[in-house]
């Protein structure tokens, strides 16, 4: 069974008395280990998409068009609000076009926050787990920096190691790439190849660049809030 | 947690809630000062209350009651009354040097036993002074000179009695309060200077003189009374006045006059004194003549009774600090109706009033704790300023930080952690504001006084002015129950104003706050 499924999923936003449908029947289903690229337009809706299967947001509830999210065999519509926190501190990491740092806190701390939003049992190790992260992008001499002395490139290797300290199933990723230029692009698409090498990370990323989304196992396309072709590349063997 | 660690940043690296809590500091100094000193000054009143009037007061008013040295013996006899004496209160005419009459509160006293209980001999001022009062910086204290002046005054004030150079013999005298006369002149420092007066000449020129009450006689014109309340007839003395008191209390200065207890008797027939028993004496106005003889003599009535002595009140002072005097008073009714029992001619228990200080200062006690209460109330009000500002300068930092909110719901952060974050970031705004204010209040308060003397010299600002609050220093305690309130107080307002925002950033959507710009 699939990892992750999208089942028809509906979103609209109005705007005064104005309905804009921005999904209209979106669906997609990603396996464990798979990463998944959504290619699409400006405004055709793939950060929104990204949103709804972080659980940051709700689908439309059309009861004529059953629609779901479904993760690991748990329905999201089912989750009540303390359920889907925990769900975001665990199974999903976020990654940002903009890098969404906290300003305030060090390289070190932007990532562990994220650890001690989730307290587990993985509280203990996270300090050695992030360095060992942050070491793996060469950040090791950056620890005690402020996100404003970082480059673009910087900041976004230390979200992805903040998106990825608590080890979630499924990495989310929103045009990570789409703010830097095209080689520190490379270099951070490398850095999440080398990653997945290792330990098969779980990867959505959403972007509107082809050759970006070129670098995934499979590529999508998200036209008129549907997902409506799929070119698929056999998945590479592990 | 993640919020110890938001807050702990933002504290390092906000100005502007840090204006917040300067806010509080202000506001909790503010509170704490006027509460500290209106509460010392309170104390100081009750405190000086007490020192003419002992704990509780027996009284039964005009009339009064016989055998009061029975009560006083029976009262000093119980383990919860350490002294116990006899008084008289009426009211007097007094006629001054200068030739005015004031109407005055006497009260007849025994100056041992009134010491006792009052421990009046502090309060009475003219004495021999070695060193100047706190405030009297250039030494303009009268009782710092001249002490041959002063000497015997403490003594003769102590004792209600006075040498009486011509006849040799001791004579009754008074003690004024020390406003009473008018005379004397109120300083900034705190004491009294002896006022000078302008007295016409035989030749028809004005003259300046000093006026020292201690070396002047007055006249005391007291209406006495007969058992059944009746009044009898003026009667006037010329009494010598001993010195003066400062009670504390401008009401009790003002008015009240102390005289020996057994002339005031005399002067209102409240003394021990043979009665003939109404038709037991013969109608011959007491002449027999002899009948062999023919010569006159006198007879002795044949049945008189003796009257017994009368006071008004007897006043008790318990035994230590009787912050509440009330079980003081009620031991003090039933030993009275056990004294009542024991005599005839001695009024029904019901019939006595029994008070604490507290009943008799009731008036300008309450006045002065309404006061308070409406300046603690008015600035706490005032300190609404502080909360509004946490509330105007957290909610401008939620909107600053929506998009920080967004990121931390985004990994996982509830709506109530979030909360938390302004909560947690508005106690410790709070925490330093208030404990900074209660230090300052603190270091204020305990240097008070040099700092009022200091705005006096240097802004001739004097707020607190002797002759108006009647006492010469500032109250200058801080007591920790209260500085423990304000501080709390503190805190809670600032976790108050956190409120709104932190409820505000729970509520952002965590998607909009994400796309925020
Ligand atoms: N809160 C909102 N209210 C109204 N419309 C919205 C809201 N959020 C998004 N939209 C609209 O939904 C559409 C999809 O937005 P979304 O951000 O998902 O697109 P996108 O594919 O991520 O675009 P981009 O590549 O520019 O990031 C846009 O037309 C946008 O204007
Ligand atoms: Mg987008």
């Amino acid at each position: 069974m699939p990892l992750l499924i999208v089942e028809n999923l509906q979103k609209t936003y109005r705007l005064g008395r104005v309905d804009v449908p921005v999904l209209r029947g979106a669906s997609l289903a990603v396996e464990e280990g798979e990463f998944v690229a959504v290619l699409g337009a400006s405004g055709s809706g793939k950060s929104t998409l990204l949103h709804l299967i972080g659980g940051l947001d709700t689908p439309d509830r059309d009861p004529e068009r059953p629609s779901g999210i479904t993760f690991d065999g748990r329905d999201l519509k089912a989750m009540v609000t303390r359920d889907l926190d925990r769900y975001r501190a665990r199974d999903v990491g976020f990654v940002f076009q903009f890098y969404h740092l906290l300003p305030e806190l060090t390289v070190i701390q932007n990532v562990l926050i994220a650890s001690m939003v989730r307290r587990g049992p993985g509280a203990r190790s996270a300090p050695a787990r992030a360095a060992e992260i942050l070491d793996a992008f060469g950040l090791a001499s950056r620890l005690g920096h402020r996100p404003a002395q970082l480059s673009g490139g910087e900041r976004q290797r230390v979200a992805i190691a903040r998106a990825l300290i608590n080890e979630p199933r499924l990495l989310l990723a929103d045009e990570p790439t789409g703010n830097l230029d095209r080689k520190t692009g490379n270099a951070i698409l490398d850095a999440l190849a080398r990653i997945r090498e290792r330990t098969r990370q779980t990867v959505i990323m959403v972007t509107h660049d082809p050759s970006v989304a070129a670098r995934a196992d499979r590529v999508v396309n998200l036209e008129d809030g549907r997902v409506v072709s799929e070119h698929s590349r056999p998945l590479r063997d592990s | 947690m993640y919020q110890t660690l938001l807050t702990r940043k933002y504290l390092t690296s906000k100005i502007m809630p840090l204006l917040a809590s300067v806010a509080i500091v202000l506001c909790t100094a503010m509170v704490l000062i006027t509460w500290s000193v209106m509460g010392g000054f309170l104390k100081s009143l009750v405190a000086s209350g007490r020192t003419m009037i002992g704990d509780v007061a027996i009284t039964f008013p005009n009339v009064g009651f016989p055998h009061y040295q029975d009560l006083v013996r029976r009262l000093q006899a119980d383990p919860m009354v350490e002294a116990a004496c006899p008084m008289i209160e009426s009211y007097g005419l007094i006629h001054l040097p200068d030739g005015r009459n004031e109407l005055v509160v006497v009260k007849g006293v025994e100056g041992d036993s009134y010491n006792r209980v009052t421990e009046f001999h502090k309060t009475l001022y003219w004495r021999p002074l070695t060193e100047p009062v706190p405030k009297d910086e250039f030494g303009d204290d009268w009782r710092l000179r001249q002490h041959s002046l002063w000497a015997g005054r403490l003594a003769d004030g102590m004792a209600l009695r006075e040498m009486d150079t011509q006849r040799a013999q001791e004579v009754p005298a008074a003690v004024f309060g020390i406003e009473v006369a008018g005379f004397n002149i109120r300083e900034v420092w705190g004491g009294y200077t002896p006022g000078v007066v302008r007295v016409p000449q035989s030749d028809g020129t004005l003259k300046d003189q000093t006026v020292l009450m201690f070396e002047s006689t007055i006249t005391l014109n007291l209406l006495a009374m007969d058992p059944t309340g009746r009044s009898v007839e003026t009667s006037t003395r010329q009494v010598p006045v001993a010195n003066e008191f400062q009670s504390g209390l401008y009401d009790i200065d003002k008015q009240t006059i102390l005289v020996d207890l057994g002339l005031v008797q005399q002067m209102l027939n409240m003394d021990e004194a043979e009665r003939i028993v109404a038709g037991s004496a013969p109608d011959t106005h007491g002449v027999v003549v002899d009948p062999a003889t023919g010569r006159e003599s006198f007879e002795p009535a044949r049945e008189t009774t003796v009257d017994p002595a009368r006071v008004t009140s007897v006043l008790v002072r318990g035994k230590g600090k009787q912050e509440d005097p009330r079980p003081l008073a009620e031991r003090c009714r039933e030993i009275y109706r056990d004294f009542a029992a024991a005599h005839t001619g001695v009024p029904p228990p019901e019939n006595i009033r029994i008070a604490t200080w507290e009943d008799q200062n009731r008036t300008l006690i309450s006045a002065v704790k309404k006061e308070t209460g409406l300046v603690l109330f008015i600035f706490s009000f005032i300190s609404l300023t502080a909360v509004i500002l946490v509330l105007a300068i957290f909610w401008s930092m939620v909107s600053e930080k929506t998009k920080d909110i967004g990121v931390l719901r985004s990994i996982g952060a509830s709506r109530s952690g979030v909360a938390m974050v302004w909560i947690c970031y508005g106690l410790a705004i709070g925490l330093i504001g208030s404990i900074a204010g209660g230090a300052l209040a603190y270091a204020i308060v305990w240097n008070i006084n040099p700092i009022h003397d200091w705005m006096g010299q240097q802004l001739g600002l004097v707020i607190w002015d002797p002759r108006v609050y009647y006492f010469v220093t500032i109250p200058s305690e801080v007591e920790t129950d209260k500085a423990v309130i304000v501080v709390l107080g503190g805190v809670v307002s600032s976790v108050l104003g956190a409120l709104i925002p932190a409820a505000r950033a729970a509520m952002l959507s965590p998607v909009k706050a994400l796309r925020f710009e």
